[in-house]
């Protein structure tokens, strides 16, 4: 596809380019699918960029004036250049971008989120000043990540377990768990954690807005090969068991949610399948419609709904 | 400093065989933007115009407004990456010309704490690894630079990310990376804009004045000439758009200097502004009493039964279905009407059910 607006491709390569000899520098002999990797780049697009470089050199442009970067046994080297020993600083756009991603995983608590984003910005040049503020204001992301969410991302990358106390559906006290994390995802706003709970003994998927007091362990585990969360209620996925019938009053929502999965019945009703593995999400969801959307089948949530609505009902009489 | 023509070797560039004239004068001009960027790190003294006319005399040789135009427009480019090019007047010890400041050319390390490039590692590839983040490449760039001096290449850690509505966010990330243009130049767009509750396409030109990402959903938020007044749009509504591309370095507008982004778009479902704000209390009891803080924005106070919050409403149906979602240990308390319409609500999910009451 055709990208909307023409990217500078001076500026990107430039930027490209820029970066590369210092990296090869302080990666010599890395391969060049690695190279391409790091860069972003197709094997093809890296050697075109090599190509490029080899015309680089200052004056008197005899042979030893140029940038001598070369692949040798499908490994990328370069001779040291002392100009080109470290990329350039950050860019303003790139500080922007970075600040503004950060604050994904935000949250109070995360000192060490915030104290590397300050250390970062500081290299920025002084009189970029005025127009990273002013990006800065363009370009917002609020930080809906609970606190849980930093602390643990520091334990997937350090491959250690975690303890914290777990809410679940139907329980008044929290509950201690010992978990090895192995992956944080969110999903529509939602975050999860899935790990293998010791406490348990058992594969977890979690919710991080229903755990508290999260301590990060200094007991290292060997996180599973290729294991990815299974589980998440992604409503939008077809096939699900559970059928639900929207409203014409709620209709369009539904229609933009879910795409091509919801299906139109008569006097512009909507119907999708979901599925039902996680009975509290899908209560929680079905009620948040307010009588807009019943569940058809099957009948255990059906009845699971009218159970949930019940016990609401009966917390509102005095 | 001696220089003499660059003409016999950068010759060897011509040889390529170029088809497209566009693409040969990019290249051409990266080329020369590199060795301008190599010479000045170089010099061990500011290089004069003169002196650089001598040395691409291929790029600067032309008569001498042409040549200084072209320059003025290389420079621009340069400064645009961020590159610290000064000039310096003549003194004793050295004559006019350009250089670049070396001690704020180069990335210093950064000492970052494990940690700390972890945290803000995984932060940037959830963002890049979402597929629907604006200033990707500039994002991309950023995390190389971030890891540029750490042991290795950085691991990646599992930490993903969704983002947008199912239904036509195919689009979404040239569409974000476009508005992110658009921002950054202060230029207006053109939108077909689709409207769910309406049901139709408006077309629309809008100058936008901020970009925000709010539980998943990006919103754009800009003066809208078809309304004339500040309106917020969906990013995954839009059915097409197109920047203006005419004077790409001269912004189309200016944006209001008390604009805030921050109070334009909506944290909360009950905040989107449709209605006067309305002052509603929410108890929250049993298992999520302890969550106050994470539900709702601020701890709220404690009762009895667990804890109360009140909020200013502009939404009242964002804030029932939120409280339904919750299920029963939220409840709306107060005022009386909020309180029954959310019983009401209830009622009509248990009669839809099959229940009674």
């Amino acid at each position: 596809v055709k990208p909307a607006v023409p990217v500078n491709s001076v500026q990107e390569r430039l930027r490209r380019l820029l970066f590369l000899v210092p990296f090869v520098a302080r990666h010599p002999g890395r391969p060049v699918h690695e190279v391409a990797q790091a860069l972003g780049l197709s094997r093809e697009a890296l050697l075109e960029e090599l190509d490029l470089l080899a015309m680089v050199g200052r004056p008197p442009f005899q042979p030893d004036d140029f940038i001598d970067i070369y692949v040798e046994d499908d490994c990328v080297y370069v001779e040291f250049d002392q100009r080109f020993s470290a990329p350039p600083r950050l860019t303003v756009p790139e500080g922007v971008a970075l600040a503004a991603a950060a604050k994904l995983l935000e949250a109070d608590g995360s000192e060490a989120l915030r104290a590397a984003l300050s250390r970062l910005l500081a290299v920025l040049p002084p009189e970029a000043a005025p127009r990273l503020a002013e990006l800065s204001a363009r370009l917002q992301v609020s930080s809906d990540a609970p606190p849980g969410v930093a602390p643990l991302t520091q334990a997937i990358a350090r491959h250690v377990e975690v303890r914290f106390d777990y809410l679940t559906a139907g329980r008044e006290a929290p509950e201690p768990r010992h978990v090895q994390p192995w992956e944080l995802f969110s999903h529509r706003g939602q975050w999860y954690l899935s790990g293998f709970c010791l406490t348990r003994q058992e594969e977890r998927l979690f919710r991080v807005d229903r755990l508290a007091r999260v301590e990060v362990t200094t007991s290292a585990f060997t996180p599973p090969e290729g294991k990815s969360a299974r589980g998440v209620p992604d409503v939008a996925a077809r096939g699900g068991e559970v059928r639900v019938r929207f409203s014409k009053r709620v209709a369009a929502g539904v229609v933009e949610r879910f795409g091509d999965a919801a299906r139109l019945v008569g006097d512009g009703e909507v119907e999708v399948q979901v599925p039902g593995d996680s009975e509290r999400w899908l209560t929680g969801w079905v009620l948040s419609f307010g009588g807009e959307a019943r569940v058809l089948e099957p009948e255990h949530a059906r009845q699971a709904v009218a159970r949930a609505a019940r016990a609401a009902l009966e917390r509102y009489r005095p | 400093v001696e220089i003499r023509s660059a003409g016999v070797l950068r010759g060897r560039s011509a040889l390529k065989v170029c088809y497209d004239r566009g693409l040969q004068s990019a290249m051409e001009r990266t080329e020369r933007l590199l060795d301008l960027i190599a010479l000045l790190l170089d010099a061990k003294q500011p290089v004069s115009f003169a002196a650089l006319r001598k040395t691409f005399p291929d790029d600067y040789g032309g008569s001498p407004e042409a040549s200084e135009r072209k320059f003025e427009r290389d420079k621009a480019e340069l400064l645009e990456l961020g590159i610290p090019l000064t000039f310096s007047q003549e003194t004793d010890e050295q004559p006019a010309g350009y250089a670049v400041d070396r001690a704020r050319y180069y990335l210093p390390p950064l000492d970052l704490k494990p940690e700390e490039l972890a945290v803000l590692y995984a932060a940037g590839s959830a963002a890049l690894g979402s597929g629907a983040f604006p200033g990707a490449s500039d994002l991309a760039f950023a995390l190389r630079k971030l890891s540029f001096f750490a042991d290795g290449l950085p691991p990646v850690p599992k930490v993903r990310l969704e983002v947008g509505a199912a239904a036509h966010s195919r689009e979404l990330p040239q569409r974000l990376e476009a508005l992110w243009a658009a921002l950054s130049a202060r230029k207006s767009v053109d939108l077909e804009y689709y409207s769910p509750h309406r049901r139709e396409v408006t077309v629309r030109r809008v100058d936008p004045w901020g970009l925000a990402l709010r539980r998943g959903t990006w919103t754009l938020v800009g003066h809208c000439h078809l309304r004339a007044a500040q309106r917020t749009f969906q990013v995954h509504r839009i059915r097409s758009l197109t920047v203006n591309a005419s004077k790409p370095k001269s912004p189309d507008y200016e944006i209001p200097a008390d604009f805030s982004l921050d109070a334009a778009v909506a944290a909360w479902p009950w905040q989107h502004q449709l209605h006067p704000p309305l002052e509603v209390t929410v108890a929250l009891t049993g298992a999520l009493a302890p969550l106050t803080g994470q539900l709702f924005p601020g701890e709220g106070v404690a009762t009895p039964q667990g804890r109360e919050v009140t909020l200013q409403v502009t939404h009242l149906d964002g804030l029932r279905s939120y409280v339904l979602s919750l299920g029963a240990e939220a409840r709306i308390t107060a005022p009386e009407q909020a309180r029954a319409g959310t019983v009401g609500a209830l009622e009509q999910v248990l009669a839809a059910h099959g229940g009674a009451a």
